[in-house]
């Protein structure tokens, strides 16, 4: 069969080591440099957007009527604002209006200033969150992302800045750019490092489990790959309620490691997640050795099971407290807002 | 063939270590050779790191992998720079004559055909999953993959066509 004979062909084709190695300390690098980027830009961002909340609330009449954004920034610094062209076009649907409020290109960097407004509601706050459902559709080879900036309660706008960088290194030439959002998530809310009120020395026994092919997972263990069958306990009715759409529902031992399985319902909505750890006597936190996690459907309805998986003894374990950080969203707003608009250079 | 994937929020080391094998296979049936297919590995994974956005899920990360390594062996292919300096050799020592023959002639094929070729072959990808993947109509895919079959003959005699 030429689809065996196939495989096995790509089988003697894999990337020297030394190629992964350095592609994995550029790639390290590389997000460092571009993290630090983005904290350098954000913190002064921040402070602008402060300061033009503390103008807004000073003239609500101007911000009412004109683009918040933009005007409030050449206010309070037009250094900077005079280097962002005003766009001001926008689109609205759903009660959401999103605008492109100003544009500005220096070498291979663009970046773009969008806002969203609930015009009848309180959908958006500052936990808004695009959730990956925009695009950007621009005419050359480019990386592009987008951060949320800041949020002002007053005219319940979120701000987002987007960034594009085009690959090549190449100055961007003067183009049309294409916006498109499908859906945002938004009031989140978190519990972090809270207190699981389970006695884990009533878990010591050898539970039952089933085999699942696991559809993800994470370990600094590399000996934990997720290429086979996998063993996780059974989920129980929920042993313990954590958050809406986060449960506990199971803990257990199987071959002598601690399994605490959390079931994630509404994942690809409201996006809720979280991770446990122990915390021993001493105060010292334990993190778990791996975790995966598989998906299913019950009428109709996705579940997905995620296991930590803890390396500790059993006789040890009256000294581990259960503890936890997780997070999910409120809401989910879908819509269908795009705009294009011209990215032109500073003349 | 890897079935399973990641957690969402897992290490770019992790995400990388995973992935290498899937985007190196495809980058060099692309491009046929392994200096090549060696660039546009690392193009894709450092693209990968400064898109820094959230997937949807694991499948939205595969799709998005195998898009980056379309486009980047497009980009490789086309440069101006590679077609004055590069020559079509491969470093990579086959162990068998069957593996190197099957090299030989998917060296025949047009680019385009290859990458079909492996999604349906190696990435177990359906019709309608590579017309998603690749932008591109699903009967362009059937007519690509057929035409693709067509000329690799000698190594279809058993392979029934969808």
């Amino acid at each position: 069969m030429f689809r065996e004979q196939y495989t096995k062909f790509n089988q003697q084709v894999s990337p020297d080591k030394n190629l992964l190695q350095d592609t994995i300390d550029k790639a390290k690098k590389c997000e460092k440099q571009s993290n630090s980027k983005i904290y350098s830009f954000r913190k002064p961002l921040i402070i602008l957007v402060s300061l033009c909340l503390c103008a807004c609330l000073a003239m609500p009449v101007l911000a009412a009527t004109v683009a918040p954004i933009y005007q409030l920034m050449y206010m309070v610094s037009p250094t900077i604002a005079q280097f962002f062209m005003p766009v001001q076009k926008s689109v609205e649907d759903n009660g959401i209006k999103v605008e492109v409020v100003s544009a500005y290109i220096h070498d291979n960097v663009a970046k773009i200033y969008i806002t969203m407004q609930d015009l009848t509601s309180d959908r958006i706050d500052e936990t808004t969150d695009l959730f990956d459902s925009y695009d950007i559709n621009r005419p050359f080879d480019s990386s592009a992302h987008c951060a949320f900036v800041g949020y002002d309660k007053s005219t319940k706008t979120a701000t987002f800045l987007i960034t594009i960088e085009e690959q090549g290194g190449n100055t961007i030439t003067e183009d049309k750019i294409t916006f498109t959002v499908r859906e945002f998530i938004s009031h989140k809310t978190s519990s972090e490092n809270v207190k699981i009120d389970l006695d884990l020395a009533d878990y010591k026994t050898e539970s039952e489990y089933q085999t699942q092919s696991p559809n993800g997972g994470g370990s600094s263990n590399e000996n934990a790959a997720l290429t086979e069958e996998r063993k996780f306990l059974v989920p129980e009715p929920t042993i313990y309620p954590i958050m809406d759409n986060l449960n506990l529902s199971n803990i257990g031992f199987i071959d002598g490691k601690l399994h605490v399985q959390m079931q994630v319902t509404e994942k690809l909505t409201l996006d809720p997640h979280g991770y446990f750890y122990l915390m021993d006597e001493n105060g010292n936190k334990v993190a778990r050795d791996y975790n995966i996690s598989y998906q299913t459907n019950r009428n109709g309805i996705s579940i997905t099971y995620d296991e930590f998986v803890f390396d500790v003894k059993k006789e040890d374990l009256q000294n581990y407290r259960l503890y936890g950080s997780f997070y999910v969203a409120g809401l989910n707003t879908k819509g269908n807002w795009q705009i294009t608009f011209p990215l032109e250079q500073m003349n | 063939m890897e079935q399973h994937s990641l957690h969402l929020y897992d290490c770019t080391e992790k995400v990388i270590s995973f992935y290498s094998d899937m985007v190196y296979r495809l980058a060099f049936a692309r491009t046929g050779t392994k200096h090549d297919a060696d660039d546009v590995f690392q193009e894709v994974f450092l693209r990968y790191v400064k898109k820094k956005s959230l997937f949807n899920n694991e499948e939205h990360r595969k799709a998005w992998l195998i898009r980056v390594t379309i486009n980047c062996s497009n980009n490789f292919w086309n440069s101006l720079w590679r077609k004055k300096t590069q020559e079509l050799t491969t470093d990579i020592m086959f162990e068998t004559e069957d593996s190197v023959n099957l090299y030989t002639e998917l060296q025949k094929l047009p680019a385009k055909y290859r990458e079909v070729i492996h999604l349906f072959y190696y990435e177990d990808m359906s019709l309608e999953e590579i017309s998603l993947t690749l932008n591109r109509k699903n009967s362009t895919i059937r007519t690509q993959l057929t035409r693709a079959r067509a000329l690799l003959k000698e190594f279809m005699k058993e392979e029934n066509y969808v």
